[in-house]
């Protein structure tokens, strides 16, 4: 069964036995629905997962990789909820990428150690005090293998048992002139997963790169464009979810600008700077950080009331290199006088303000 | 760090992966970057020929320099090209690339003269093509290296010229399918930056695992270039340059280094950097406006400040405001009182006038304790 999350506000819609033996997805708020994303502080975040029928854009940092953690986790999510996939890229063989996906952390025995062992110590002064409260959060949750957001082990590949079947779909990018046979795929995809209040089929597809300059059809930005605007509709009529990764800084700024803009919920990762003394001092657990997230869009359907989120910047971690984990920046003061300050959206006792990552 | 970068491209790929590539670029302010490929390219050779390397050969994509300049080039290192060739080779791009010589040579226009160089050269008659280009270059990587598990360091002179002819996303994609091929150990190529848009250079830098700038010491103060200090500068950026790298590492994080060269008729020397500045830190985190520390500045004004207390500890005698204006004061203020007396005046006197001074009076006496 799903684990059902306490609801937001005290409306309670009553709702269809069907829908809620789904694994894999569970009610948001204005008749939404989510899936996971596969990374349990990103669905926490974004206040529950990815809706279905958004479409989700990553801005790439050209000097790192971390979009492709986002998209393992993500394709790895939905290989193992049984979700029908399609996964596109600029390389020749996309097949091979499969072979990087994380597979489930096997044992919980290990959190729930470690845990104590730190109880253990005595007195203990939880200055960042919201980093343990995951912690109590993720204990209970746990409650078998249909899950709704699993923790994914970097270090493990997927079992090869969730490549069986036809559901998954690998389209390389690189030879293609234009776009026109891939948003075919695409389409008769999107077929197999319709809105209909019956048995819901959920589906994922996953771009990865498509501005990538190695691709003959990235010359043309408005064919590019336009294929974007036609997904996102078919995804908005359809049960799935489209996530699509680019690099902003090879298109032009304007092109840029309107593909940011069609998104529906909008995130871009960064690289940050290796062995950097300033940035060292100026942020608490900086030997863990692998690169910064932050959050600029997101997606809301049904509704014009627009998420205010407390923090957009988050620090990307991987713990003990297996599993990854967003975290609030916690950061040192900084003198006030050398800098200026930015305007800020969320609450004034957050340690992060919106600054020159977001637009 | 240029002798790190020599080092990371000797090591070359792991099976599997990507081969490193590393892009060397230079703007018209400081044109230093020819220098640094050829040091590369002599520090790669020193390796290939000890032994060293994980390469067996370099095959070099000539497109704006003859390969008559890199036989005498390697000559004067000390590497003879002409007498044991085997581990370099040129694909000459550079006499013929449209293949209009050969075209006037076949109709009798011009008599075929011999170039004069001993190196071993592959022509290229056609620089457009540029799979026909990949498949040349890998089957004289492949002569060079054996067939089987040898590897090749690939070099292309000047992909500038290269844009020249065909388009972003072709150059890009050999490039792709160059560092993606089993037996490439490593790849580096030069580029002008400022030849060409913003998304050509960043394009190509996508392309490559490390970047290193070549970029002026000293930008002249304005623009005008008739100015003789301004002369001096650029004459400076002709000869020495700051040498900037960024490596794209494994897990994610961006490796900066910073030199300085300087080039001398014995070649380049790269010597390490006087002051660094690190102003990459404040522009990636937001900012934080509570400080906990005090400046010099903000002590002394702290120190300045008169506090709205009656007993200022400064030595002087304290003298309690009471609302009756003292004696010492009295003869100035009879004038302002006479001067004064139209007007209305406020007379204030303070509640603890009601009472005697020094009194017996305990007031603690009314508790009954």
């Amino acid at each position: 069964m799903a684990a059902i999350r306490p609801r937001s506000s005290s409306f309670s819609r009553s709702t269809s036995a069907a829908s809620n033996s789904v694994p894999g997805l569970k009610h948001g708020p204005n008749g939404t629905i989510f899936l996971s994303s596969g990374i349990p502080d990103l669905d926490k975040i974004l206040g529950g997962g990815f809706t279905l029928g958004s479409l989700v854009m990553v801005m790439e940092d050209p000097e790192a990789p971390h979009h492709m953690l986002l998209l393992r986790n993500f394709m790895s999510q939905g290989l193992v909820h049984h979700q029908p996939l399609i996964y596109a890229s600029p390389a020749k063989d996309p097949r091979g990428f499969l072979g990087t996906l994380p597979s489930v952390m096997a044992s919980k025995d290990d959190k729930s150690r470690v845990h104590e062992s730190e109880q253990e110590k005595g007195l203990r002064i939880a200055w960042q005090y919201k980093k343990y409260f995951g912690e109590q959060n993720s204990d209970s949750q746990r409650d078998g293998k249909s899950e709704y957001c699993c923790d994914f082990d970097l270090r493990k590949p997927l079992e090869r048992h969730f490549f069986t079947g036809k559901h998954i779909d690998c389209i390389t990018l690189r030879y293609s002139a234009d776009l026109s046979t891939f948003h075919d795929r695409c389409s008769s995809f999107l077929s197999q997963t319709p809105r209909t209040n019956g048995n819901i089929v959920v589906g994922r597809i996953a771009i990865q790169s498509l501005c990538s300059p190695q691709c003959e059809f990235s010359d043309n930005e408005w064919d590019m464009l336009s294929f974007v605007r036609s997904l996102k509709s078919l995804v908005r009529l359809s049960n799935s979810v489209a996530i699509i990764t680019f690099p902003p800084s090879l298109v032009s700024p304007a092109f840029s600008k309107r593909l940011q803009h069609l998104a529906d919920t909008l995130v871009s990762v960064k690289a940050i700077p290796d062995e950097d003394k300033e940035l060292a001092k100026l942020l608490t657990g900086y030997q863990d950080m692998v690169g910064l997230l932050s959050i600029h869009k997101v997606a809301r359907i049904n509704t014009q009331v627009p998420v205010i989120l407390e923090a957009t910047t988050f620090s990307m971690k991987l713990h003990k290199r297996r599993s990854l984990t967003l975290e609030c920046l916690n950061q040192a003061p900084v003198d006030g006088s050398s800098g200026t300050s930015y305007g800020t959206s969320g609450s004034c006792s957050s340690s992060s303000k919106t600054g020159a990552l977001d637009f | 760090m240029a002798e790190w970068i020599c080092r990371t491209l000797r090591d070359g790929g792991l099976e599997g992966e990507h081969a490193p590539a590393l892009l060397i670029k230079d703007t018209i302010r400081c044109p230093l970057s020819s220098f640094v490929f050829d040091h590369v390219l002599s520090q790669l050779s020193s390796f290939i020929l000890s032994n060293k390397s994980q390469s067996k050969g370099i095959v070099l994509v000539a497109l704006s320099r003859s390969p008559l300049y890199y036989q005498q080039f390697l000559k004067s290192k000390g590497y003879d090209v002409v007498h044991s060739p085997c581990w370099i080779q040129v694909l000459d791009c550079y006499s013929d690339p449209l293949g209009w010589k050969s075209k006037l040579v076949e109709s009798g226009g011009i008599l075929n003269r011999d170039p004069g160089s001993s190196v071993t050269t592959s022509l290229c008659k056609n620089v457009r093509d540029l799979d026909n280009l990949f498949s040349s270059i890998i089957e004289i990587g492949k002569e060079l290296a054996g067939d089987g598990k040898g590897r090749f360091v690939v070099a292309i002179d000047s992909v500038s010229e290269m844009l020249r002819h065909t388009t972003v996303s072709s150059v890009a994609a050999l490039l792709s399918n160059l560092r993606s091929h089993d037996q490439v150990s490593c790849l580096f190529w030069l580029l002008h930056s400022d030849l060409h848009e913003t998304r050509a250079t960043a394009a190509l830098e996508y392309m490559s695992s490390m970047q290193a700038s070549v970029e002026p010491m000293a930008l002249p103060a304005d623009g005008q270039i008739g100015n003789s200090m301004n002369l001096s500068l650029m004459e400076q950026n002709f000869r020495r340059g700051k040498f900037c790298v960024r490596v794209k590492r494994r897990n994610g994080r961006v490796k900066m280094m910073f030199e300085e060269l300087c080039v001398e008729i014995s070649g380049i020397r790269f010597a390490p950097v006087s002051s660094e500045d690190n102003v990459i830190a404040q522009s990636l985190v937001p900012k934080v406006q509570f400080n906990l520390q005090l400046s010099e500045k903000e002590l002394n004004d702290r120190a300045k400040v008169v506090l709205p207390f009656e007993h200022q500890d400064n030595g002087k005698t304290t003298q309690i405001y009471d609302g009756r204006k003292s004696l010492i004061e009295g003869e100035t203020e009879i004038h302002e009182k006479v001067n004064s007396s139209g007007k209305g005046e406020i007379i204030y006197f303070r509640d603890s006038d009601d009472e005697m001074p020094d009194s017996d009076e305990d007031p603690d006496d009314d508790l009954d304790i």
